[in-house]
């Protein structure tokens, strides 16, 4: 009884004051869930009512049938997309973005990098293509852990908006997955047809309507800054390639060292072209070997010692392991060429190809990404 | 207990039962008990309402439930979105019997200011029998400046809310966009030689958004048309999938007033590739683009509109390099691999062509069926409705011109009819007069011996006009002409 007086007799003012407090409690509890309540509500506002929907929105599971087993049949859905954006302040927009990643092996590495990404994960949509051999099983079983780790049971803010997974519905042409073999000169033609047709495969099956931004993400890029997507989309180039090296352990010194991996990203040269010129209609060109002699500048050279990481160059070939598109890009019809097209093929026909329907590509020489070193 | 009033720091001599008084805004005044608790159970109320119209301005977007429950309730209902699709691919190739696989089709439909076409469209969506639920549509509406959208989404959401249950589709889209379309959509722009190029260029962009914005990964099948087909039969998912082709077109005829000779062969752009057009293409610029039915560029290519036998076996085939864009059937894995619709000159070829070479040049089969027809509607184009006008104009003056030359027939018939009267009326006249002289004459010869002949001779030349015509006519002019002799 004694404090219950106490608290009778107090002054108006304290009282208010408490209230005050009480209050300003509330919103210290209350506020960080309230912007995971805005995601949350993001989330659900983007959920399709039909499994038939975009893949990139998250759907409802029932609804497929009615209570008396009537199919009922989907809904009319419009899309607006002349409201799709794509600026240099993606995340204030809320612009979405589809990661886009050909898998052949796994690493944990890669999927706690991407888990890092500070974009918002409620606006991001991962999509993979994995090839239906022994290798790819082992990834996709991996792969699937992981996603169900994350998106079931981890934190609400970790999930990403949807993910898809999707079996390749040809060979590889090699079964070995290993780096020598991969890139013998002789296999590189079939091999990056095979690695186009994946990715125009992932890319126009899970665009749908209302992505902004692509990004091209290789499975074994293990390491990018964490703000990766909000850095190159601040450049607002339809095309961007940040520079892509390697870690490694100098036998000799047994230092840590770093060396230039992706040789795909490069200005054009009169010798290329003259070489190109005097070839077949099916033949291509190739960079990164002796016996074909380009004379290109080559991105992975132009790196600078604590260079200015925002340094822009115009470039005339691309390499995929990270590479930021506008989705409009793409869905003018720029893909990547499983053929010759002026003797480029994959990433370096799509720059090309983007070329021809009026979309420049642009180079990050000093902001660098690491690719996993086997 | 000691009575903790005691050690307050209301002292101003003032005694009060702050026992009975919990409390108050002025603890000074006395009021009755039981007013003083309704009031301070007012104000608590107001105090708990102030805290909750607070929390609601300040989280417009949380319910009561979840500030409560401190946020943890909130997340509840996330558990029944499915984040998570795993499609395989090779199950969705396509076969030659799709609809026993329950294979997906995506029907794709660009427009622009179609809204007169719209009903006759979806008459033939009524119509398909391919299994409804197996089609997914998707529509691309650009720049239009009519009743397009509006009539689009109301057929559409009467479609799928038939009552019988074989009528709704499959997954609906309906994709605006604009693209700032500077060609003329009417007949005679829109097949100009000049606006050729940059037109098909625009009709590629809009088929690639449409296709990368509707492509999903559980679809077999694509299928283009164009909502200005007229007659297609039923069948034609079917009939054209039978064929198991990657890449497969009908060909396309349309009907023509019979002035220009009934019917006319509609779709230039399915055709073989011929030297002529490749020896042509090697002199012309990067950016070019060939396109057929011009005279400015001679191709001599065989086309598949051209090979038409009304009586020919319909399942024929016939392997062709550049296609037409009214009605296309493809494995949805030619556009898996990235062939499009080039909105560039690929290979000296744009849109619907450059996407036959862009399918040839990644080794998939592309066929016509040059016996197998569908009916594009006929819109008259300008030299048409000239052509048109001035046969109108022609078919009135032959009328006018009919109509005068009976007129005229009637008024110099009508010229002639009265004097006709006129002259048997004298002739008969005449006649009696002659008569009358010739009695006269008789009486007057032979006296009062016969007066009963009178009425006897007055009746006799009423009878025998018709007979004695000729007779008549003699006597009449032999009559006529005494009076002036």
């Amino acid at each position: 009884m004694g404090p219950a007086r106490s608290l009778r007799r107090t002054n108006p003012i304290t009282i208010i004051v408490g209230i005050a407090l009480c209050i300003v409690i509330l919103v210290f509890l209350l506020s960080p869930s309230g912007a995971d309540a805005a995601a949350s509500e993001l989330r659900k506002a983007n959920a399709a009512s039909n499994p038939l929907s975009p893949p990139t929105s998250p759907f409802r599971k029932e609804n497929e049938k009615s209570s008396n087993g009537k199919r009922i049949p989907p809904p009319v859905v419009h899309y607006y997309m002349n409201n799709v954006t794509t600026t240099n302040s993606p995340e204030a927009n809320r612009e979405t973005v589809l990661i886009l990643t050909p898998l052949a092996r796994f690493y944990q590495e890669y999927w706690d990098n991407l888990l890092s990404l500070t974009y918002p994960h409620e606006l991001i949509t991962l999509a993979f293509i994995i090839p239906k051999n022994r290798d790819g099983n082992a990834a996709t079983a991996a792969l699937q852990e992981q996603i169900s780790k994350t998106q079931k049971t981890g934190p609400e803010k970790k999930r990403f908006a949807s993910i898809i997974i999707e079996r390749q519905d040809f060979e590889p042409p090699l079964a070995s997955q290993s780096e020598a073999e991969r890139h013998k000169m002789e296999n590189q033609k079939a091999r990056r047809a095979a690695m186009s047709k994946a990715r125009n495969s992932l890319l126009f099956t899970t665009l749908g309507p209302s992505t902004s931004w692509v990004l091209w993400l290789d499975s074994d890029i293990i390491e990018t800054p964490h703000s990766l997507i909000q850095d190159l989309a601040s450049h607002d180039k339809p095309i961007i390639v940040p520079n892509c090296f390697q870690r490694y352990q100098d036998p000799k010194t047994k230092q840590d060292k770093e060396r230039p991996y992706d040789f795909n990203s490069w200005q054009d040269s009169e010798t290329a072209r003259k070489l190109g010129e005097g070839m077949g209609n099916d033949d291509i060109l190739l960079e990164g070997y002796a016996d074909m002699a380009t004379y290109r500048t080559l991105m992975a050279y132009l790196v600078e010692d604590n260079g200015d990481t925002t340094q822009e160059i115009p470039l005339d070939g691309v390499g995929g392991t990270a590479l930021l598109v506008k989705a409009e890009v793409h869905r003018d019809g720029a893909m990547f060429p499983p053929f010759p097209f002026y003797h480029l093929i994959e990433t370096e026909g799509f720059a090309k190809m983007a070329k021809r329907l009026g979309w420049s590509a642009t180079g990050l020489p000093n902001y660098k990404v690491y690719h996993y070193n086997e | 207990m000691l009575p903790r009033h005691h050690g307050s720091s209301y002292s101003n001599g003032k005694k009060h039962d702050y026992e009975e008084k919990t409390y108050s805004i002025s603890p000074h005044r006395s009021t009755p008990p039981a007013a003083r608790k309704r009031r301070q159970l007012l104000i608590r109320l107001g105090g708990v309402l102030a805290v909750l119209l607070f929390g609601f301005f300040v989280w417009p977007g949380v319910s009561i439930l979840s500030i409560f429950s401190f946020g943890f309730l909130s997340s509840g209902e996330d558990f029944q979105l499915e984040t998570v699709r795993y499609y395989d691919l090779s199950n969705v190739q396509g076969t030659a019997r799709g609809w026993e696989r329950e294979e997906r089709i995506l029907l794709c439909a660009p427009l622009r200011d179609a809204e007169s076409h719209l009903r006759m469209f979806f008459s033939h969506l009524h119509n398909f029998t391919y299994p409804h639920h197996l089609i997914d549509l998707a529509f691309l509406v650009s720049d239009s400046k009519d009743r397009t959208l509006p009539l689009l989404s109301e057929l559409l959401e009467q479609l799928q809310a038939d009552e019988d249950p074989k009528m709704p589709y499959g997954e609906i889209s309906i994709i605006e966009k604009d693209f700032g379309q500077k060609v003329n959509q009417d007949v005679e722009s829109r097949h100009g030689f000049a606006a050729q190029a940059s037109r098909r260029k625009l009709m590629a962009q809009a088929r690639n958004w449409l296709l990368s914005a509707a492509l999903r990964p559980y679809h077999s099948w694509v299928y283009w048309r164009d909502v200005d087909v007229e007659t297609a039969p039923f069948t034609i998912l079917e009939d054209l999938m039978r064929h198991n082709k990657d890449v497969i077109v009908p060909n396309v005829w349309r009907p023509l007033p019979d002035w220009l000779g009934g019917e006319q062969p509609y779709d230039l752009n399915s055709w073989q590739e011929s030297e002529t057009a490749l020896a042509l293409a090697d002199t012309l610029d990067e950016d070019a683009v060939i396109v057929e039915g011009y005279a400015e560029y001679a191709t001599w290519r065989p086309h598949l509109a051209y090979l038409r036998d009304p009586y020919g076996d319909p399942d024929m085939e016939m392997d062709i390099d550049g296609v037409g864009g009214v009605s296309i059937l493809a494995k949805a894995k030619v556009f898996r691999s990235g062939v499009h619709f080039p909105a560039f000159s690929f290979e000296k070829h744009a849109e619907t062509e450059g996407f036959g070479k862009m399918a040839k040049r990644m080794q998939f089969s592309v066929v016509g069926l040059p016996h197998y027809t569908i009916w594009h509607l006929y819109e008259p184009s300008v030299d048409d409705i000239r052509h048109m006008e001035e046969m109108e104009q022609e078919r009135q003056a032959r009328e006018q011109e009919e109509k005068d030359r009976v007129e005229r027939m009637k008024k110099i018939k009508d010229q002639f009819a009265d004097p006709n009267n006129q002259w048997e009326k004298d002739k008969t006249d005449i006649q009696n007069e002659a008569m009358k002289e010739k009695k006269a004459k008789e009486d007057a010869e032979a006296g009062t011996e016969k007066p009963a002949a009178g009425p006897e001779s007055s009746a006799k030349p009423e009878t025998p006009v018709g007979a004695l015509a000729e007779a008549k006519v003699e006597d009449v002019t032999t009559v006529k002409n005494k009076p002036a002799a």
